[in-house]
Parts: structure tokens; sequence; C-alpha cells
């Protein structure tokens, strides 16, 4: 395999992974956000389940059009399987919104460092989607901030739920950093140091302690 | 949850140079969210402009008695 085969391969993978998320994400967004604590609430994880099946959907036919798939689209009928077990395990208000907020914090800090390299292309298939998910974190880390100061088991239970979402993502933050193909293509600098930049959107909940508690 | 819910009411125009119009309200924690909320619940239009004022914070000039006020009857 070429070096561009190789980072074509590892930019697909990159891909399939935040898009296999997105989809899961929109799926639990429907299940568990339509009994959310308040009507505003629910309404608003309806309308950011369709805003995460779209940003999945332009994912995978990016995907497709890296693996030269000519013509009409495939239907998307599930995930690839490289989707946070986290996120296929969200069951509660809870759980959604540790994983809603992990990922997308994390996929996050993946996109931003990709807009700022020189890779127009790139940047013009996800600013959109990085505009709209702004939103999701916002909303994901006002929730986040509230389930943290709740009372009896709530926090607790919040904290537990997050640091397993944060620790799935940290670790593959750090295995994208790995990607000596994508950093070729020049996707992204030398050190991009995404798990530090991770960490560093979880001291802003107070939650730093969650990360390296394990 | 702890945190009070606070009534914004949400303003927004269509086009440039068209009316603004009182188009609902959401009730939110805090105004970070009130504005998500605003965007994800009133997405009918592409607006221009939308923008949310926190109820409390709307300095009336006039303001008429509510119906039935003499009854004891308060304003929502």
């Amino acid at each position: 395999m070429s070096v561009m085969e190789q980072g074509t391969h590892s930019l697909i993978e990159l891909l399939e992974t935040i898009a296999d998320n997105k989809y899961v994400l929109g799926d639990r967004l429907v299940e568990v956000g339509v009994s959310g604590p308040n009507l505003e609430a629910t309404l608003s994880a309806i309308a950011m389940a369709q805003g995460e099946l779209g940003h999945a959907r332009l994912l995978y036919n990016w995907c497709f059009d890296l693996k030269g798939v000519k013509g009409k689209k495939p239907d998307i009928q599930a995930q690839t399987g490289k989707a946070f077990q986290t996120a296929v395990n969200v069951q509660n208000w809870i759980s959604l919104i540790a994983s809603l907020y992990a990922i997308n914090a994390a996929i996050d800090i993946v996109f931003q460092t990709v807009l700022k390299t020189s890779h127009s292309k790139v940047a013009s298939r996800i600013q959109k989607l990085v505009r709209e998910q702004h939103d999701h974190i916002i909303y994901a880390e006002n929730w986040a901030k509230q389930l943290l100061l709740d009372q009896g088991a709530v926090p607790y239970r919040f904290q537990e739920a997050l640091r397993e979402a944060a620790e799935e993502a940290k670790a593959w933050l750090a295995k994208v950093e790995k990607s000596e193909e994508l950093k070729k293509e020049g996707y992204f600098p030398e050190t991009p140091s995404f798990p530090e930049k991770f960490e560093k959107r979880l001291q802003q909940l107070n939650a730093e302690q969650l990360v390296q508690a394990k | 949850m702890i945190a009070e819910k606070i009534t914004y009411d949400i303003f927004a125009r269509i086009n440039r140079g068209d009316n603004l119009m009182h188009i609902g309200t959401v009730e939110a924690e805090n105004s970070e969210l009130a504005k998500v909320y605003a965007t994800f619940t009133y997405d009918e239009e592409d607006w221009t402009e939308m923008v949310v004022v926190e109820r409390n914070k709307l300095n009336w000039v006039k303001k008429p008695d509510w119906l039935f006020s003499e009854k004891g009857a308060e304003a929502l």
C-alpha cells in the first residue's frame, strides 16, 4: 500500500469512527432523549438526534467517495462497528449526557485541529458540521453541570458515567494522535496533544479527576 | 434539579428589514441553554436574527392590569 493509500485508509478509519459514534448518538438521543427531564430538553434532544444522524450520513458519504464508490451511495443500515461501547450502552438520561458530552468534545478537538491545517477541501466538508456541533456541546455541557450539582445519587452516577465515556474517548484520541499517516498527509501537526486538550475541557466541568482516577 | 428555571421570551426576524416578531418562549436554567433550546425548538424558519430575553429583564414602559387582577388573579 502506498503512503497516499495509507493516508486515505487512515482518514476513512477516522471518519468512520466519528460517523459511527454520531449514528449511535442520534439513535440514543431519540430513544432516551424522548423521556428527558423537561419539555425543552426533550424537544432539543430530538432535534439534535436529527443533527447527529445528518452528520453521520455526511461522513459516511465522504467515506464512500474516498473509497471510490461511484453513483448512488449505498443506504446506511447500521454502524460499521467502531462506535464507542459507552455510547452503544446508553440507557438513561445520565449516561446519554455523559456520552454526548465526551464524544462531541473529543470529535470537536480533532476537527478544530483539522480546520487549522491547509486542507481546504477537508475544511469545506466539516465547517458546517463543526458549527452545528457547537450547540450540541453547549447543551451537553450545561446538562452535565446541572447533573453534577444535582441531589442524591445523581452527581455520583453522572461522574461514573462521564469517567467511563471520557476514558474511552481519551483512549481514542491518543490512538488518533499516533497515526503517522494522518500527520504525513498534513491533517494534524506533529504533536496535536489531543488527550491533553480533552482533559482541559473536562477540567472546565470540575471533573479533571474523572479521567485521572484510573 | 437545583437550578431554577427562568422564562425567556424569543424574538426573531425572518429577513433583513422584517419586523422583529415575538415567536414564543422557553424555560431554561440559564441563557446558554435558552439559546440552544430556542434554536432547536423554533426551527420552522431560517431566521436571520434570533434573540432570547429574560422576561424579568424587560423594561416595561406601559403595562395593563392583567385580566381579573381585581379578583386576585396573578400574571403568568
